[in-house]
């Protein structure tokens, strides 16, 4: 059953989307204003081509590596014996706390001649295959295990099992894995500068060194919005009408394991190399260095964590300030209209951090020069960049406020407010800490938009690694670098404990 | 002061739900509503409540209005108290914060303890979480929280569905008996016509968004206004009859007439409840044969086909004892107690054909 | 429910107000009279002449770190509504880019005395504060002395293929290429550029230029004097294997790159942004540059190089006006090439 939504909540919607929207309008504004010929002539280059084919590149061999990863090590440590499932369990989220960036700077220290397609897809492969090992523990530990038990009575076999029934289910936690895969590939920067590899990314990133906002970057920034047009494209159309939910009910029992015999110790093999290589390997360097650090450094390394914990606490704030309305008219008001409006911050939310940095420049140097490298700016970039983090669980979380909760309150007396103010928003709280949690802690990662919009005189904990390492300086971006995994510690701690404690 | 619904409706878009429903509910009496899930009971409780506002029509209470067109007491002002399904306590306030939620300050203690008593609820209870209790408990804690600021009526939406049987009916007993005590006017629905049946003093029968048939719930379970109705407070056996003086005939011989409601209609058939047929020695007046006997614990349900010119399936619940000399094809005797009811038989065609299947 | 969304975010909106004011106030300083500064030149330097300078005076400085090209650029674009007093830059053709956007105000004639007319435009917009000469870093284990290249221009030919790396995304290389724009002109710059596309490998900056000749992933690089003597000074790690060979001769490899310093028209704290110009270009911030970590070559105040420099007047650099390198025109022709 369900109401229309107030007029004004439907106003605040329509004008935090236009907000969101306004780096999407921004590559429109850029193509229009550089006109088709200069456009041409920008793109139609070798370089432009080389730039492509990486991208393209990377993305065909990154996802699907990453969804085997993935999916493999979630199937073994959730559906079969393996010795010690629990240890391989967590050490499969452990990436997920090193940037990306961080892991790229201790390959290149401890392999510098790791490089070009081969160390991107290695770097970022190990990276990022827990995007896609959570959804997939999620979806295996709510499977109802008596799907498997009648496949087994109707004489198939665990490998088919695994392929004709288990594989099918996964195929929204694949879809949506694999996406957030795709864009964190088409969005990253630090990873692949350090390895000398050529991404659109990285060439908005030079371009706008050497030409600032001008048209060369802007001219790469179309492209990198349309091939991430086209990346929500082809997952749209591959997940069709299925919708990412979160299931309810809770599968009544444990599903019987799946007995792994004598390729038990290959599965242990094989979950520890990756484990190593995704963790152990990038950060024993980077450990190392930083006993060689000079302790003058711990001053400024001081500075930088206040200002990454201001910057992350706003945009925190500001996102879920901006997600909660959405959240709401979703959760309280479906309808075609409320998906709509939901499209248009999932679209303006997939666009890389460069786009959206690069857009926040143009716009606030013409339009509101006010704004111009101020906190509010690198904020609103947060806002964008990580709206998703905050939407998902708090729409998780209201979803979970039935609002006849809401009607009890009311039918003793409490005006609507009210009710809220005492039941709705106390339920609520943990949902808003953890989605407060999450943005803050990716915006302490963030890179690219932070080194474009931030403060004269901001020192986050990441443009500092950034610019260490980037001079070669191995002790002085350690700290920096080992602050960053600390705080993204608390984060991927959270996420794993969402992913379980979802289904069981 | 009653509560009174007159020329109510309520669409969802282009759905129409609640279709000019008038009910009147004496106060401090009970009224159960009863449809199948999706008549739209639960709307019309919700109108009620305050949660949503009616297209048309007019909701009062005594003399003040609650709801008219360009005129709507929000929910919180109307001094109506609400059940929901599933008791909707909030999880995190304890058992004596969510009965004291709707009680001012002053007296509140007291009234917490009041109203724990009135449902029948341990004080010990009193400082556990909603999680912490029982599915029944939830249920009285959500009673007595709708009861403790004394509201006029108090609306029930299906309270006792999520509980099992054993513990439905208990419940069922504490509530109504904390109703009676605390003399609340009363709106129950339901899906379960035994429940609306033995829950107060009236019923009122809600079938696609109307309320065909609303009083005691002796006269709505006897009298029944259609066949639809009669299905829907019970097992009927429904008889092609044909009308002869001072009664009719039919194969289960000739029955008396308690009430006509074929409207003069030339085919009619004649409805009894299955509690007043009887199993008999005597075959003279209706011969019927075993079809099927199914044993239930200490009953059976025996399927039999009566012979003659408009063969009809007769289902019984009878104590298994009973049962014993029963075999399948064997032939029994029938005898009917009490009158029929009589309806056109176009109303009936398909429970017909689904019997003569 | 508006009523309650309305007060959320009446509510969170303030909060992130407060954050924003507490924040500006601890990253900005006293901002209204802190100068602000588009460093390009290294942040460590940078750092090391603000304490100085704050030391002497009292004044407070923010940096904003940042590429030549990316903050010249950036400079433009924000035309007078920018928040910058100073620009500093590691190489001229930045200098060149907002001078010739008309950003920039006169120097104190005193402070254009501190530095020889050599290393500073005619123009009197802007002056030198450092120099820095092109060199060609190597590792003997691959490149014999013998086959040392006479001209960077020789490094365009077939025979180089694989044997040499550059940072062609850098100003620093940029500006390089401005001395063969300036001397060969621009077919043999597209030439020499199409060469360097098929010969080199290309590198994000200058250390890892350095860094992977060492590591012997190249037989040689092109880049400035002093990363290698600042590593070599620091032990080496990054440049132990390595050897520099200057091409003298006046051969655009051979080339003095100028960085520059300059105060923006806009400033509304002119006064102590020239102040600060002329503690740069003066004795105090010369002597930083000579004595302290930086190993660039100090233009003003007869200001020694530091040990074990060469002089600047034995390189024999090519005599180039700073104001006629063109940065633009360079990086088209990158782009061209498709080094971009």
């Amino acid at each position: 059953m369900t109401t229309s939504p107030s007029r004004a909540l439907l106003i605040i919607v329509v004008v935090l989307v236009v907000g969101m929207l306004v780096p999407v309008g921004y590559v429109i504004e850029a193509t229009a204003r550089i006109g088709v010929s200069e456009l041409a002539a920008l793109l139609l280059r070798d370089r432009v081509g080389e730039l492509l084919s990486n991208t393209v590149l990377i993305l065909l061999l990154g996802v699907p590596i990453t969804i085997v990863l993935g999916v493999g090590s979630a199937w073994l440590v959730e559906r079969t014996d393996l010795p010690g499932r629990r240890f391989f369990s967590i050490v499969s989220v452990a990436p997920l706390a090193i940037p990306a960036f961080v892991s790229s700077y201790g390959w290149a220290s401890v392999f510098p001649s790791i490089q070009g397609l081969g160390g991107g897809l290695l770097v970022a492969t190990l990276a990022y295959y827990p995007l896609v090992y959570l959804p997939a523990l999620a979806t295996l530990r709510g499977l109802n295990p008596s799907l498997e038990e009648s496949a087994r009575s109707l004489g198939l076999r665990e490998g088919a099992i695994l392929l004709r029934v288990v594989i099918p289910q996964l195929r929204l936690a694949i879809l949506g894995g694999g996406l957030i895969v795709a864009l964190h590939l088409l969005a990253e920067y630090g990873a692949f500068a350090f390895i000398r590899f050529d991404t659109f990314t990285t060439a908005i990133v030079v371009a706008y060194q050497t030409t600032f906002a001008g048209p060369s970057a802007a001219s790469l920034g179309i492209v990198l919005a349309l091939l991430s047009v086209i990346v929500l494209g082809i997952e749209a159309t591959a997940r069709g009408r299925a919708r990412y939910a979160y299931v309810g009910s809770a599968s009544p029992r444990p599903a019987e394991l799946v007995k792994l015999g004598k390729l038990a110790p290959l599965a242990i093999f094989a979950l520890a190399v990756i484990g190593t290589l995704a963790t152990v390997v990038p950060m024993t360097n980077v450990i190392r260095w930083s006993f060689a650090t000079n302790p003058e450094l711990l001053n400024d390394l001081w500075r930088a964590l206040v200002d990454t914990s201001l910057l992350s606490l706003s945009g925190a704030l500001g996102a879920i300030v901006v997600a909660l309305p959405v959240a709401w008219l979703a959760t309280r008001h479906p309808s075609r209209l409320s998906r709509v409006l939901e499209g248009g911050y999932s679209i303006a939310s997939s666009l890389p951090a460069i786009i959206v940095a690069l857009a926040l420049v143009t716009v606030t140097l013409n339009v509101a020069p006010g704004l111009y490298q101020t906190t509010a700016t690198v904020t609103a970039a947060y806002i964008i960049i990580f709206l998703p983090r905050a939407l998902v669980t708090l729409r998780a979380g209201l979803a979970q406020v039935p609002e006849s909760l809401e009607e009890a309150a009311q039918a003793l007396g409490k005006p609507p407010l009210l009710a809220r103010m005492r039941v709705t928003i106390p339920l609520l709280f943990p949902a808003i800490a953890a989605a407060g949690a999450l943005v803050a802690l990716g915006a302490a990662n963030e890179l690219t938009a932070t080194l474009l919009l931030a403060p004269t005189g901001t020192r986050t904990l990441a443009t500092q690694f950034w610019s260490a390492a980037s001079s070669v300086d191995y002790p002085g971006a350690a700290p920096y670098a080992i602050s960053l995994v600390l705080l993204s510690i608390p984060a991927v701690a959270l996420l794993f404990a969402q992913t379980r404690g979802k289904t069981r | 002061m009653n509560l009174r619904i007159s020329g109510v409706s309520k669409s969802f878009g282009t759905t129409p739900v609640l279709n000019d429903i008038n009910l009147d509910v004496a106060q401090g009496s009970r009224t159960a509503i009863v449809g199948s899930s999706g008549c739209g009971k639960t709307t019309l409780l919700r109108l009620i409540a305050g949660f949503i506002t009616p297209d048309r029509g007019e909701i009062s209470l005594g003399s003040r209005v609650l709801s008219a067109p360009g005129h709507d007491v929000p929910a919180h002002r109307r001094g109506i108290g609400y059940v929901a399904q599933d008791g909707a306590l909030f999880p995190h306030l304890t058992v004596a914060a969510n009965i004291g939620f709707g009680h001012p300050r002053a007296g509140r203690a007291q009234r917490i303890r009041e109203v724990m008593e009135l449902t029948s609820l341990d004080a010990t209870l009193a400082t556990r979480y909603p999680h912490q209790l029982s599915g029944g408990q939830q249920q009285r804690v959500a009673l007595a929280r709708a009861l403790a600021p004394r509201p006029e009526v108090v609306l029930l939406d299906e309270p006792f569905s999520a509980l099992d049987t054993g513990l439905r009916e208990r419940t069922r007993a504490a509530v109504i008996t904390a109703l009676e005590r605390s003399g609340t006017t009363t709106v129950l629905v339901t899906h379960d016509q035994e429940e609306a049946l033995s829950f107060g003093d009236g019923v009122a029968v809600m079938i696609s968004g109307s309320l065909p048939q609303s009083g005691s719930p002796e006269s709505v379970f006897g009298n029944p206004a259609s066949v639809d109705i009669a299905a829907l407070m019970g097992s009927v056996v429904l008889l092609p009859a044909v009308q002869v003086e001072h009664g009719v005939d039919s194969a289960l011989g000739r029955i008396s007439v308690r009430h006509d409601r074929s409207g003069g209609a030339e085919s009619v058939v004649a409805m009894v409840r299955p509690a007043q047929v009887s199993l008999t020695a005597d075959d003279s007046q209706c011969r019927a044969s075993v079809v099927g006997v199914r044993h239930i614990g200490p009953v059976a349900v025996v399927a039999l086909r009566t012979q003659g010119q408009h063969p009809t399936a007769i289902s019984l619940t009878l104590p298994s004892h009973h049962t014993q000399s029963l075999q399948v094809g064997a032939v029994a005797g029938l005898t009917l107690d009490g009158g029929a009811v009589l309806y056109p038989a176009s109303a009936a065609g398909r429970y017909l054909t689904d019997l003569e299947n | 429910m508006t009523a309650t969304l309305a007060a959320a975010l009446l509510l969170l909106s303030s909060c992130t107000g407060v954050t924003n004011s507490d924040d500006d106030g601890a990253v900005e300083g006293a901002s209204a009279e802190a100068l602000v500064v588009y460093n390009a030149q290294h942040e460590k330097l940078a750092e090391e002449w603000v304490e100085e300078f704050t030391a002497q005076t009292g004044i407070e400085v923010v940096l904003r770190n940042g590429g030549d090209s990316e903050l010249s650029n950036q400079l433009v674009a924000e035309g007078d509504a920018s928040r910058a007093d100073v620009f500093l830059t590691e190489n001229s053709p930045a200098m060149s880019l907002v001078e010739n956007a008309g950003l920039f105000a006169p120097v104190d004639p005193a402070t254009l005395d501190l530095v020889p007319e050599k290393y500073r435009p005619a123009s009197g917009m802007w002056t030198g504060i450092a120099a820095r000469s092109a060199v060609f870093v190597y590792n003997p284990e691959l490149l014999d002395e013998s086959e040392l290249p006479s001209s960077i221009l020789d490094l365009q030919s077939p025979s180089w293929k694989g044997k040499w790396g550059g940072a062609p995304s850098g100003a620093d290389f940029q500006a390089i290429i401005s001395a063969i724009l300036e001397t060969q002109g621009p077919e043999a710059t597209a030439e020499w550029l199409t060469g360097m596309k098929d010969n080199a490998t290309v590198y994000r900056n200058n250390i890892v230029t350095m860094k992977a000749v060492n590591a012997g992933e190249v037989a040689g690089g092109i880049i400035y004097h002093y990363y290698w003597f600042r590593d070599s000074d620091s032990g080496g790690e990054n440049s132990g294997n390595t050897k520099l060979h200057y091409f003298g001769d006046q051969d655009p490899g051979a080339f003095v790159s100028i960085s520059g310093g300059g105060v923006l028209k806009s400033s509304k704290n002119s006064v102590k942004a020239q102040q600060f110009l002329a503690f740069l270009a003066g004795v105090s911030g010369q002597t930083i540059l000579g004595e302290g970590y930086s190993f660039e070559y100090p233009v003003g105040g007869d200001v020694p190089a530091k040990d074990p420099l060469p002089t600047l007047d034995s390189l024999n650099a090519p005599v180039i006006d700073p104001s006629k390198l063109n940065g633009p025109e360079v990086i088209d022709l990158i782009m061209q090439v498709g080094l971009l």
